[in-house]
């Protein structure tokens, strides 16, 4: 701008001025009338919108995708058309080119025009600024819509974001075999503590699943969340969650629900994550959900690991199959031979397979290799397999976890090491519970007990390895250390200290009652009996100490046993000396009154009065140890009451009223010669069979 | 009396030369276009304010930050109104300062003898975007975190000094305590300061050598 320009400048601006409008009141007036709309419009937003305020920031959560505030967007979308190396342009060049184009506007267009139409450069080049950012504030939106609320939170992420994050950063590599669930609730690694106190055990089963598989958790979340909670489904049984898996919609409970038939929706790795996030691969868990029922706590195998892992994968062989040349033609065999060889080239035999082996084998088809040898099992029955095919079943990682776990218990845990090792070399002297009694080394010393909770809690483990492995001549324990000349090596030495310390929770010795008595015993026999005895010797007393009233005490001691018994009492019992309490005369009396005790009928207290109901008693015991195979592998049937009376190979599997010669009463009581007992684990409690047998006997009401 | 207290107080600060000066001073003819800079002012008003209340209560390290913003919205009175403010004026101060240079860039209001006011506004838009970065982090949110590591990482891609500036801005190798605390301060003291300083030169061109004209297509 020349001198006169500007010179001309000043002068139309005055002028300008001279015409214009005092600044207050009339300028004001429309200033304060555009801020008060801009405040009102911001109280609108504050109000109605809110401020957001997402999830506490959380730097473990690299899924979390980054958003820039709006007023970014634009420069963020840029940047995504300068990848790599050309990021520097997009990031740097341009917004640096732009601002110092904008800094310099006044010098770079110095000319007198003012009027946007006079200033074609200024006015276009800002123009396609402005349309270029909006533009690309637009597109961002587009390409990127903000995430929308979370409809459900992701509680198992959040559950691992808030416990276990902080050490173990966004994700854990566990090694095979761990059991993870123990190692969680346990806390057993350096500085870890113990989450069963704060976690549910649904809760550290849904975070075990994650850990192991956390692309399981994103499948549970977008297929199953909608209906499922995480807790109803962590360690549900892996049959019941495969055949969900495997069927669609033919599953029975998904019958209603409208649900894609998952086998084509996920691919196999991802039914794969989901079924070991579902059921985490944990030993102990899987062994409780799957094989427990049958097997009880462990199962007993001396053969290799590789060998176990074999025989759980295949399933088991252990029922009898009735030989099928009896009943079916040498044609029907053939057929019936030829279709379980194969089954799609001989579908037309599928029939004779429903009508003859889906009752035990369900729909699945037992594996075999040629017709000729699968004709001879089948004409000949005999030993098939029972045990489902876990191969089928659970995942590689579960087989693994499941086929670890089990081993690994059946070469005894540590516990048991420790209780064998105490029993080979201090039950001896010490008692098989620590009870103590009779020194065998020397004559007229009693050794006390070392199980009861006083003589443990007394003890570090130090003290007890110092007496074990040093021994105590004094008092004739000779040094079992091997450092001393004993025969237990520093790892057996605390083996049997840590079987000792399970005394300390479970006591096996009960330290003699209070006996509050007042200095001046002038008691009746009958007031003794009634405060003293009775704190013991009752029904649901001690275990130790015997029914008085019982047939065998009566007839099996003495006046003088009873009377020795209550003056010396026993050693290493509650039982005291009573000697030094009660005069020789209150002893009698007290003989005498116990004497008088009428025998009990004692059964009649364990067993209900009136005849077992079916629904109330039996059902329970049917689910929780029977069920779990028969009903889903075909055979005798324990699901309904129908099915219980009738159903099976060799049914009716229940006589009414015929207790004896009901082929259930048989398997339970293990009395039927064909086949084992049943469950497989081993017999049920005899106050549990004797449900059965009560119920039976009266007529097996479907009550 | 009134008058004698009026005439004391002019005589010693002046007022009426300032009254005269600002308030009665002559305004060319503008459209509703000249009263967007006074709209940002407003909003700058209205960030300050709130800011300030803001501070009473917020907590600026990363184990209380949440939990005190969390505070501010659920337990102190009006609390949830003085964020909502705060947030949506920072929006406000963005997008009314950017119309408001629109303003002057389309009708050449920047020309002379207004330049070094332009300057100072340049200045100022780039304080205002500093103050949108720096307040985006405060509340320790996912977002919050999240858009300032990647945000922050753009800085690392400047030659030669990057890696040498993400460490100043971070305050270290990575988005830490010592972030939050520099963004904190770099938000409420240093940025601030700048405004004010830039503002009051702003304003005070703009009173001086008064608000540019409508131009004329034809002159």
């Amino acid at each position: 701008m020349k001198e006169n320009e500007k010179k001309q400048y000043l002068e139309r601006y005055k002028k300008a001025k001279q015409d214009g409008v005092p600044w207050y009141p009339i300028i004001l007036f429309k200033d304060a009338v555009v801020a008060l709309l801009v405040f009102l419009f911001l109280i609108a937003l504050a109000y109605f919108m809110g401020a957001p305020l997402e999830s506490r920031a959380n730097p473990a959560d690299s899924s979390y995708t980054p958003r820039p505030e709006w007023y970014f967007l634009f420069l963020f979308q840029l940047l995504k058309y300068f990848p790599g190396n050309l990021e520097v342009i997009g990031v740097i060049v341009i917004p640096v080119i732009v601002i110092t184009l904008l800094f310099l506007l006044p010098l770079l267009d110095k000319g007198p025009q003012r009027h946007f139409m006079n200033r074609p450069w200024v006015t276009g080049i800002t123009s396609i600024t402005v349309i270029g950012i909006v533009t690309l504030t637009v597109l961002s939106y587009l390409e990127a819509p903000p995430p929308t609320e979370e409809i459900k939170g992701d509680s198992v992420a959040a559950l691992y974001t808030e416990n276990c994050a902080s050490c173990h950063g966004p994700s854990i590599a566990v090694p095979e075999g761990i059991d993870l669930h123990a190692v969680i609730a346990q806390g057993t690694h350096e500085g870890m503590p113990a989450w069963s106190g704060d976690l549910s055990t649904d809760e550290i089963d849904s975070l075990a699943g994650f850990i192991t598989s956390p692309g399981g958790n994103d499948l549970f979340k977008q297929n199953c969340q909608e209906c499922h909670q995480i807790s109803d489904l962590v360690a549900s049984n892996p049959i019941d969650l495969n055949e969900a898996i495997d069927q669609g919609n033919e599953f029975l409970p998904h019958a209603e629900v409208k649900i894609p038939a998952w086998k084509q929706v996920l691919t196999n790795g991802e039914i794969t994550e989901l079924l070991n996030f579902l059921a985490a691969p944990d030993g102990q868990r899987l062994f409780a959900i799957n094989c427990a029922s049958c097997h009880g706590r462990t199962v007993a195998y001396n053969e290799g690991e590789d060998e176990l892992r074999e025989i759980i994968s295949q399933g088991g062989l252990h029922l009898e199959m009735p030989s099928w040349r009896e009943s079916l033609s040498s044609a029907e065999l053939d057929q019936l031979a030829a279709y379980v060889t194969d089954p799609v080239a001989n579908s037309e035999s599928k029939d004779l397979f429903d009508q003859n082996c889906t009752s035990c084998h369900g729909s699945r088809i037992p594996d075999s290799a040629t017709i000729e040898q699968t004709r001879q099992t089948i004409a000949s029955g005999g030993a098939h397999e029972t045990m489902p095919v876990w191969g089928d079943v659970l995942t590689d990682a579960q087989l693994e976890a499941l086929t670890i776990y089990t081993w690994e218990a059946a070469q005894g845990t540590s516990l048991e090491i420790g209780k064998t090792l105490y029993a080979e070399n201090c039950a001896s002297c010490h008692g098989t519970f620590g009870e103590g009694g009779q020194n065998p080394a020397r004559a007229d010393d009693i050794i006390a007990p070392i199980s009861s909770g006083e003589y443990l809690k007394t003890r570090d483990n130090t003290t007890l390895y110092n007496i074990i492995a040093q021994g105590q001549p004094n008092f004739g324990m000779s040094p079992f250390g091997s450092e001393f000349g004993g025969p237990l090596n520093e790892e057996q030495i605390n083996l049997i200290i840590s079987f000792m310390r399970f005394w300390e929770t479970n006591p096996p010795v009960d330290l003699p009652p209070e006996v509050q008595l007042p200095q001046d015993i002038n008691l009746t026999g009958q007031e003794i009996y009634n405060t003293i005895c009775t704190q013991c010797h009752r029904p649901d007393g001690t275990a130790s100490a015997p029914l008085l009233n019982d047939n065998d005490f009566q007839e099996n001691n003495s006046d003088q046993n009873i009377f020795d018994s209550i003056k010396n009492g026993h050693l290493a019992t509650p039982m005291i000396a009573f000697g030094s309490l009660l005069t020789d005369d209150q002893i009698q009396e007290l003989i005498e009154i116990i004497r008088q005790l009428e025998p009990e009928l004692t059964e009649s207290s364990i067993t209900p009065s009136g005849p077992p109901s079916f629904s109330a008693d039996i059902v329970p015991i049917l689910e929780a140890d029977c069920n779990a195979c028969h009903g889903t592998l075909g055979g005798w049937d324990g699901s309904t009451y129908n099915s219980v009376i009738n159903s099976g190979d060799n049914g009716p599997a229940v006589i009414p009223g015929d207790a004896e010669n009901s082929l259930l009463a048989q398997k339970l009581l293990d009395t039927q010669e064909t086949g084992t007992v049943m469950p497989p684990a081993g017999k049920l409690a005899d106050d549990v069979i004797q449900i059965f047998l009560n119920w039976i006997k009266a007529g097996a009401p479907d009550n | 009396m009134v008058v004698k207290l009026t005439d004391w107080l002019d005589e010693r600060v002046g007022w009426r030369s300032i009254w005269d000066n600002v308030f009665k001073r002559k305004i060319p003819y503008v459209n509703w276009l000249y009263t967007l800079g006074s709209a940002t002012l407003l909003a700058v008003i209205n960030q300050g304010v709130t800011g300030i209340l803001l501070t009473i209560y917020y907590v600026p390290t990363p184990d209380h930050a949440y939990d005190s913003v969390q505070y501010i919205t659920t337990q102190v009175p009006a609390g949830w109104m003085i964020r909502g403010l705060h947030h949506w004026g920072a929006s406000a101060m963005v997008v009314l300062s950017f119309l408001h240079m629109l303003r002057v860039i389309f009708l050449g209001s920047y020309k002379y003898p207004r330049e070094v006011t332009w300057f100072t506004g340049v200045f100022l838009f780039l304080t205002t975007i500093g103050f949108g970065f720096t307040g985006y982090l405060l509340p320790w949110d996912q977002k919050a975190y999240w858009a300032t590591t990647v945000g922050t990482q753009i800085v690392a891609v400047t030659p030669l000094v990057g890696n040498w500036l993400l460490r100043v801005v971070l305050g270290g190798a990575e988005l830490s305590p010592l972030t939050l605390t520099r963004f904190y301060g770099t938000h409420v003291w240093i940025l601030p300061a700048a405004l004010l300083l830039l503002l009051g030169i702003h304003l005070y061109l703009v009173i001086s050598i008064g608000i540019s004209e409508m131009p004329k297509q034809r002159e």
